[in-house]
């Protein structure tokens, strides 16, 4: 009953056409990548922050909840509406609204796909660095929601390093605007960077002002393996403290060495070594020429089992597919994995893993890590089988155990995932109650009647 | 059957929803809805599979039936999620549950399936009388290639003509062309009796030419045209064994090869597909060819990935068993003509270098079901960009390759168009969008080099491709290019033909 008003009223909005309303459609609005489902009642496709704002009126209205949606490929339940109500997708704002040259700042609507502003601003020889992994598919509006990282974080930082402007719908369907195109910008409170990260729980988004920077003209990388743990570490710390720090610093464990040899055949993982990073450097062919060479010098004197520089663009690829190939490459551990982003300051990565070893033993299930060693994210990966449900409550034991040894360590419990409805639990461990509601109480200045994505980050 | 498609079909569970396949998918770029994409598409069939919800047939169907079985999800996912193999398995379902027996598009797979060419222009002609749903049903360009008679394309010593006529021989088979049903097949036995009868005769023609070069390898290559190449754009069948023949390569055609059986199985029509693999086979058995070629990206597809894929399963009826085998073979000996090309260049065996007599521009469509040779590597830039098909115009002096920044999608794929009219020509203006983009950038080249008022005639433009679909859907440009001249579409191998002597 109730049900058919709204209908109407989004159908009068936006045209048949961009509202769904079919069980059939709305099953495909029912889950991200974190694969906890919950069906929608409404699906809508707005085109500007107009139409946005009257949605978000009529659900106010009527009372029903609002889950904002990119590319529903992020990692931790934030578009899938686990309250029923409206899923508004973003998937039909896609342009690129304003290039700004001069000052280097690009507007964009969410929908945007990262890799095609990517593509856009490079062929102008310009460049946007956050790069998480679903880069090719994830989009804009997602990445400033949930605070997308990635492998050039170590250099170039994260989304939130680039988020300037916003023009943002509240859950009282107002219009706001955010920030400006100034490097510097002391008015007021940072809403801005508040919005960074909120997980569709403050308001949604329907312009992104970003910086951009000049492309380097080149890059390189190198592979490098260690037998000695420690030895590795203290190397990949000296080149963080360069002043031309490597623009990638990844790391493979063991476990994750093993699982990519069985998956990717290349001669450049037939390696011994427990540990493994690759590392790139980037800027004008002379400054990565000469980068390389300090890295490879350093490196050289921590004694390395094996140290590869590619020479060319098919061996550069080779090592990229490699890295790429780590996460499919899972899947012989286990048909259920359980991924944690946990992040813990850099001088700390050698304890978490240990930690993380024995944790593995204890609970019997095999745990495979790898990720972002220069800024301390870690992608820990607890494969289960979904049949074995003892396996499965040892797995979630394990969980929780890294989780609480991260925050332990100084560290948070998700680096670039969000929390969602994946991590909620673990809040509690990281924050008291005062802060909780502290937070709390943010959300109902954005959202007094609790429509936007409610039940996210926290109840 | 369901064995066979055990593993595709359980790898729905392998999907993590991690959304990889959307921005590749041409039907979910339509308009941006997930019911549209393999996603959710997969998320739909497994819901149907477990039984989930009471799902709307129509509304499941229209899903389902949006797929234009391109691939590209299959191929980028990470996970090995068999989303074609899925879809096809449901549209088998489907088609049981099908009401609407009289619409074109089952007229038209009736018509192919009687593998009758002389039916197939006659529909052809009826539907242009017609104007169905606004359909643009292309007008044959000729009479078919291939009608009644097997043919042979020998090559003479020394040639050195330019007129075609003059060394097409053809040696014709006293034998009618025939239709498919069960009983004819059962028949083929005959039939491959009369051909054997002749095989002596072809052997002299083998003797007499199948050779290449100066090489001793002996290539015995048979031609298999597709429908649509051989009864709307027979040119393209004629040039790609003219182009063989300037290469010094003899090429046999059984008469009694039909269509590839991609619409039927398109459509969920598993036996017909059945049928025409078995038919096919047959036409080319005891042939003694090494290879059998084709020009045609989605004949290519049907045959080496998904006649092995739906006779897998041993037969327990030993004349079917036998039939099934054939089919494997057949499915084995059939390639695409640039990976021919390849395997040729591999051998040592030099292709022909071409000349045009005027610098061309092209695009060079890629089209989805085109696929490299296994231990493809490229080397030219040409290679780099569209692939195996790029060595070919490295063989061509004057031919001038402008790259296409996305490879869309064209919009035809196979019965879609025909079902989804509109939405085929929405993604066929998407795929229009970046070749325009490529004339533009060609144009601005030509400019800096020559004088604007002739930049326009100079830079000479084509859309090529090797792919029937392909052709069909990019020659549709009605509603595309309103204000614009029509550009011509055409297949890669005319343009090598014409410029090789």
């Amino acid at each position: 009953m109730g049900k058919n008003i709204v209908y109407t009223e989004l159908k009068n909005l936006l045209g048949k056409d961009r509202v769904l309303s079919d069980k059939e459609e709305l099953l495909c609005y029912s889950y991200d990548a974190a694969i906890k489902e919950s069906m929608p009642d409404f699906v809508v496709f707005p085109l500007n922050a107009i139409e946005i704002s009257a949605i978000v009126k009529i659900c106010k209205k009527h009372n029903i909840p609002i889950t904002g949606r990119g590319a529903g490929s992020g990692f931790s339940g934030g578009s899938v509406p686990i309250k029923g109500g409206t899923v508004v997708s973003f998937a039909k704002m896609n342009n690129v609204l304003e290039l700004d040259e001069e000052n280097m700042f690009v507007t964009v609507e969410p929908g945007i796909i990262n890799g095609d502003l990517k593509n856009y601003l490079d062929e102008k020889g310009y460049f946007y660095p956050p790069d998480p992994a679903s880069y090719e598919f994830c989009t804009i509006g997602g990445n400033v929601a949930e605070c997308a990282g990635g492998p050039k974080a170590v250099k170039y930082g994260v989304t939130k390093n680039y988020v300037y402007a916003l023009e943002v719908v509240t859950g009282d369907g107002e219009i706001i605007h955010t920030g400006s195109k100034t490097i510097k910008d002391v008015a007021g409170y940072n809403l801005t960077q508040l919005l960074v990260g909120s997980e569709g729980t403050l308001g949604l988004f329907s312009k992104i002002t970003l910086k951009f920077l000049s492309k380097p003209a080149d890059s390189n990388l190198l592979i490098v393996s260690f037998d000695d743990v420690n030895n590795g570490f203290t190397a990949a710390l000296t080149l963080l403290k360069l002043n031309n720090r490597p623009s990638m610093l990844e790391f493979m464990d063991n476990s994750s060495i093993n699982a990519v040899k069985n998956y990717f055949k290349s001669s450049l993982l037939d390696i011994k070594g427990d540990f493994l990073f690759i590392i790139e450097a980037d800027g004008t062919l002379e400054e990565v020429n000469s980068s390389i060479n300090l890295y490879k010098d350093i490196l050289n004197g921590f004694s390395p089992i094996f140290l590869f520089v590619a020479g060319n663009d098919a061996e550069r690829s080779e090592i990229i597919n490699a890295r790429k190939a780590i996460s499919p490459s899972l899947r012989t551990f286990g048909d259920l994995k359980i991924n944690n982003d946990i992040a813990v300051p850099v001088n700390r990565i050698i304890e978490i893993l240990t930690t993380i070893k024995n944790i593995s033993d204890k609970y019997k299930v095999p745990i495979i890590n790898f990720g972002h060693f220069g800024d301390g994210n870690i992608h820990v990966n607890i494969m289960l089988n979904k049949s074995d449900s003892a396996m499965v409550s040892r797995g979630e034991e394990a969980k929780y155990e890294i989780i609480k040894k991260a925050i332990e360590f100084g560290g948070t419990i998700s680096g670039e995932h969000g929390i969602g409805i994946i991590k909620k639990e673990f809040m509690k461990l990281k924050f008291d109650d005062y802060y909780i509601n502290l937070m709390r109480n943010i959300k109902k200045s954005f959202d007094p009647d609790n429509i936007l994505n409610p039940g996210k980050i926290f109840d | 059957m369901e064995n066979i498609l055990s593993t595709s079909l359980k790898s729905y569970e392998n999907c993590v929803k991690c959304g990889k396949c959307l921005p590749v998918c041409p039907s979910y770029n339509f308009n941006f809805n997930e019911f549209f994409s393999p996603r959710g598409r997969v998320r739909l069939i497994a819901s149907e599979i477990k039984d989930e919800l009471p799902l709307k047939i129509s509304k499941f169907e229209n899903s389902m039936s949006t797929c234009l079985l391109c691939g590209r999800c299959t191929d980028i996912c990470p996970n090995g999620v068999k989303t074609v193999s899925l879809i096809i398995e449901e549209k088998f379902k489907l088609n049981k549950l099908k009401t609407d027996k009289f619409s074109i598009d089952n007229f038209a797979l009736k018509v192919l399936k009687r593998n009758s060419k002389f039916l197939f222009s006659a529909g052809l002609r009826f539907s242009n009388i017609l104007k169905f749903n606004n359909l643009n049903i292309p007008k044959p360009s000729g009479k078919p290639f291939i009608l009644h008679n097997d043919l042979i394309f020998s090559v003479k010593n020394n040639i050195t003509e330019n007129n075609l006529e003059d060394y097409y021989e053809n040696i014709s088979i006293k034998k009618k062309s025939y239709n498919i049903n069960e009983e004819k097949i059962n028949e083929n036995t005959n039939i491959n009796n009369q051909i054997a009868s002749t095989k002596s005769q072809i052997r002299e023609e083998k003797e007499f030419n199948f050779s290449c070069n100066n090489i001793n390898n002996l290539i015995n290559v048979g031609y298999f045209s597709g429908c649509v190449f051989n009864n709307i754009y027979p040119e393209i069948s004629r040039s790609t064994v003219s182009a063989l023949n300037k290469n010094n390569i003899s090429v046999f055609i059984p008469s009694s090869q039909s269509c590839c059986g991609l619409p039927h199985i398109s459509s969920g029509d598993i036996n017909s597909f059945k049928k025409l693999a078995i038919n096919n086979a047959l036409s080319f058995k005891n042939k003694k060819l090494d290879y059998i070629i084709t020009s045609c990206a989605s004949c290519s597809f049907s045959i080496n990935k998904l006649y092995p894929q739906y006779f897998s399963t041993e037969e327990k009826n030993e004349a079917k068993e036998k039939d099934r085998l054939e089919v494997l073979n057949f499915s084995k000996k059939l390639i695409d003509i640039w990976n021919f090309f390849n395997i040729l260049k591999k051998k040592g065996i030099k292709i022909k270098q071409g000349d045009l007599d005027k610098k061309l521009d092209v695009v060079f469509h890629i089209p989805c079901h085109l696929k490299n040779s296994a231990d493809f590597l490229p080397f030219s830039k040409n290679e780099q960009l569209i692939g195996e098909a790029g060595s070919i115009i490295d063989n061509i002096n004057g031919l001038n390759l402008k790259p296409l920044k996305h490879n869309y999608c064209c919009g035809n794929g196979g019965m879609f168009n025909i079902r989804h009219y509109s939405m085929s020509k929405e993604i066929t203006k998407k795929k229009f969008s970046e070749i325009k983009e490529a004339i533009k950038e060609a144009i601005k080249e030509t400019t800096e080099e020559t004088i604007k008022e002739t930049a326009e005639e100079t830079a000479a433009q084509i859309i090529l491709t090797s792919c029937s679909g392909c052709i069909l859907s990019l020659k549709d440009q009605k509603n595309i290019l309103e204000n614009d001249k029509k550009i011509p579409v055409k297949h890669l191998i005319e343009i090598y033909d014409k410029s090789i002597k």
